[in-house]
């Protein structure tokens, strides 16, 4: 029977161990959300004001967060989605709705955000907004003479081997926009295929279908690629560190626009903390931490002009209402994702 | 014996036994359950609703696309192993029956089985360096005068993926081929030589008869190994590189279409599967025929 004692003894010390958790747990933040979100340069001096630890686990996309969300295990306590994947997290219950009234800055922060469908469901608000921008179009300054100013750059065959494109569904807005069809949250299954059908004869262009920031970089840095679509700000700014000069811009066919939002999880035990964390990232630190780090928008221009430089206010088109509400700004495509997804599946799989 | 000590030696037995049990149940079959359950399933909006029916199964039938990715996993995992094999078993060979040094026997070998111990991801990683429009081979080729401006046929296509693939997974190749090489008694290959055959002729009918457990050991870990990757096709993989990995790990991620997923992982698994039982009957067959 030894080798039950020693089993059991086993069994015994695992217990001991999960039942220990809690309570190192206690005022500790697990934020699952997007690098240079949870940037030191902001976050330790939270962490000693407040007395709440953070630690960050970083996504690659927002496939990362219904998935991490649905394997359950309460590891969590803030996500950052994107507002096309909220919708999902809100329907499962993952996510709880957040008390307004102890966000000292909400009623700062744009309208459009603060009522936009992807946070608000039967009257409640599940999320806090905080950064945003477009899903611009860049290219190398010293690879083209004339700049490219529309989608058509993209599909140029004198370009073969330099195009690089995010390998998401976006791809398929992207497409459907070249193809004149400017809904592209609503595409009807005949526009879904044509979009399908464009990407496919673009594929032969195609260096790299990017999947991450720092591929892309990488892509630009090392004479792969010479035009692609980006997230405005964040890759620019890294390529110019690299001494590697890319233009951003917004073509003629316009581009789509995406925000992001913290959102409580569901059952969190520190919800206070959580709160205070909220604060943080809506007020001058959080806003400015993240415009500094990431190269992003952010969600409160009241706060953005409290801490930010004029430029760095006209850069970020804080001072442009009209822009944020120029972009197409991201939608959850509800039960029309399968068909999304599926097709720009399909295009790679052809 | 009595009743009791029999009682009590079955129990010793199930408790010596258990824990491997136990993590087998644990580990293997109540995910491999789940995983069948869940491929009835029926995604909705926000995730999936329990069901029965064959609605997942009958779309990767019918969708072209899954078929398409399917044909392309198995003719990249068997040009690796092709690949791998040609260069293997020259390898294996030259190793046991020319290298006369135990030491540098050794040494040669562990030179082909010591990157097992490095991170895959990295030995992968590497080869972006190697095949990149600016990378090591570009330089080399332009350096030596053969290539006037860098090409970029090199990388991120189906080429770098099977070399790439071929690079990690090649141990697994030579590993088994020099096991059944090394078994090989040397009598038999003098015999051979003694009654007359060239040399081609016994390699023919000797030592690749007698080593083809190996080769078709190595054979199938190479190719399911490779079938089943999903790392190449991001790193080194053109936009014609989506594997059936990478097409599972989309239903998961961006789809959330677990249902789908699970079906997939399910038609997987029976693929391999059934590789590895053919490769078993193959190696049997084989070993009937020699005896």
């Amino acid at each position: 029977m030894k080798l039950f004692d020693k089993l059991a003894g086993t069994t015994a010390c695992a217990a001991l161990m999960f039942s220990a958790l809690p309570s190192f747990a206690e005022g500790e933040l697990n934020i699952l959300t997007w690098e240079g979100y949870a940037d030191p340069s902001f976050i330790e001096p939270f962490e000693a004001a407040t007395g709440c630890s953070v630690s960050a686990t970083y996504v690659g996309s927002n496939d990362d967060f219904a998935p991490k969300l649905a394997a359950g295990g309460g590891v969590f306590d803030l996500v950052s989605p994107s507002i096309d994947s909220t919708a999902p997290l809100i329907a499962a219950g993952f996510v709880q709705p957040i008390d307004t009234a102890r966000i000292d800055e909400w009623n700062s922060i744009y309208e459009k955000f603060r009522t936009s469908d992807g946070i608000n469901q039967d009257g409640e608000v599940y999320g806090v907004p905080y950064a945003w921008g477009a899903i611009a179009f860049m290219y190398r300054a010293d690879k083209f003479d004339t700049p490219p100013t529309t989608l058509d750059a993209l599909w140029d065959p004198a370009l073969e081997g330099r195009i690089s494109l995010w390998d998401d569904k976006s791809a398929l807005y992207v497409a459907a926009r070249a193809n004149g069809d400017m809904d592209i949250y609503n595409l009807t299954d005949e526009q879904i295929a044509s979009a399908q059908e464009k990407l496919i004869a673009q594929r032969p262009l195609v260096r790299k279908y990017w999947s991450s920031a720092g591929e892309l970089v990488d892509l630009y840095k090392s004479g792969e690629v010479w035009i692609s679509n980006t997230w405005a700000g964040y890759q620019s700014a890294l390529l110019a560190e690299e001494g590697i000069e890319v233009v951003e811009f917004i073509p003629e066919e316009n581009a789509e626009g995406w925000m992001d939002s913290f959102m409580i999880v569901s059952g969190t035990p520190n919800e206070e903390c959580a709160y205070q964390f909220l604060n943080m990232a809506v007020s001058e630190v959080g806003q400015c931490g993240v415009a500094n780090v990431n190269g992003y928008s952010v969600a409160n221009p009241e706060a953005a002009r409290r801490c930010m430089s004029e430029e760095q206010f006209a850069a970020l088109h804080q001072d442009d209402p009209e822009y944020l509400d120029s972009l197409l700004l991201w939608e959850n495509l509800g039960d029309r994702l399968g068909d999304y997804t599926n097709a720009w599946n399909a295009v790679k799989a052809q | 014996m009595t009743a009791g000590v029999v009682k009590r030696a079955r129990l010793r037995q199930f408790l010596v036994l258990s824990p491997p049990l136990l993590w087998t149940v644990l580990f293997m079959f109540v995910p491999y359950a789940i995983l069948v359950v869940y491929s009835f399933w029926r995604a909705q909006f926000p995730l999936a609703v329990p069901d029965f029916q064959f609605g997942n199964y009958i779309e990767i039938f019918t969708d072209p696309q899954y078929l398409n990715v399917l044909l392309r996993t198995a003719k990249i995992a068997g040009l690796v192993s092709l690949l791998s094999l040609l260069l293997a078993f020259p390898y294996a060979y030259f190793l046991v029956f020319k290298v006369r040094k135990p030491g540098l026997r050794l040494t040669l070998y562990m030179a082909v089985v010591a990157p097992l111990w490095v991170s895959y991801l990295l030995r992968a990683y590497t080869w972006k360096t190697i095949l990149g429009t600016e990378g090591l081979l570009n330089s080399f080729l332009m350096s030596t005068g053969i290539l006037s401006e860098p090409s970029s046929v090199f990388l991120y296509n189906q080429t770098a993926m099977i070399i790439t693939l071929t690079y990690v997974f090649i141990p697994f190749m030579v590993m088994p081929i020099y096991a059944a090489l090394e078994k090989i008694p040397p009598s038999l290959i003098e015999a051979s030589g003694d009654l007359g055959e060239g040399a081609l002729a016994t390699l023919a009918k000797i030592t690749i008869p007698l080593a083809m457990p190996g080769i078709v050991a190595g054979f199938t870990m190479t190719f399911c190994l490779s079938f089943g990757d999903f790392i190449s096709p991001i790193l080194v993989g053109g936009p014609d590189g989506l594997m059936i990995a990478n097409v599972i790990a989309a239903q998961f991620g961006a789809a959330l279409n677990w249902p789908l997923g699970s079906a997939l992982a399910l038609v997987m698994l029976v693929i391999v599967l059934g590789i590895i039982t053919a490769s078993d009957r193959f190696e049997r067959l084989g070993q009937a025929r020699l005896s």
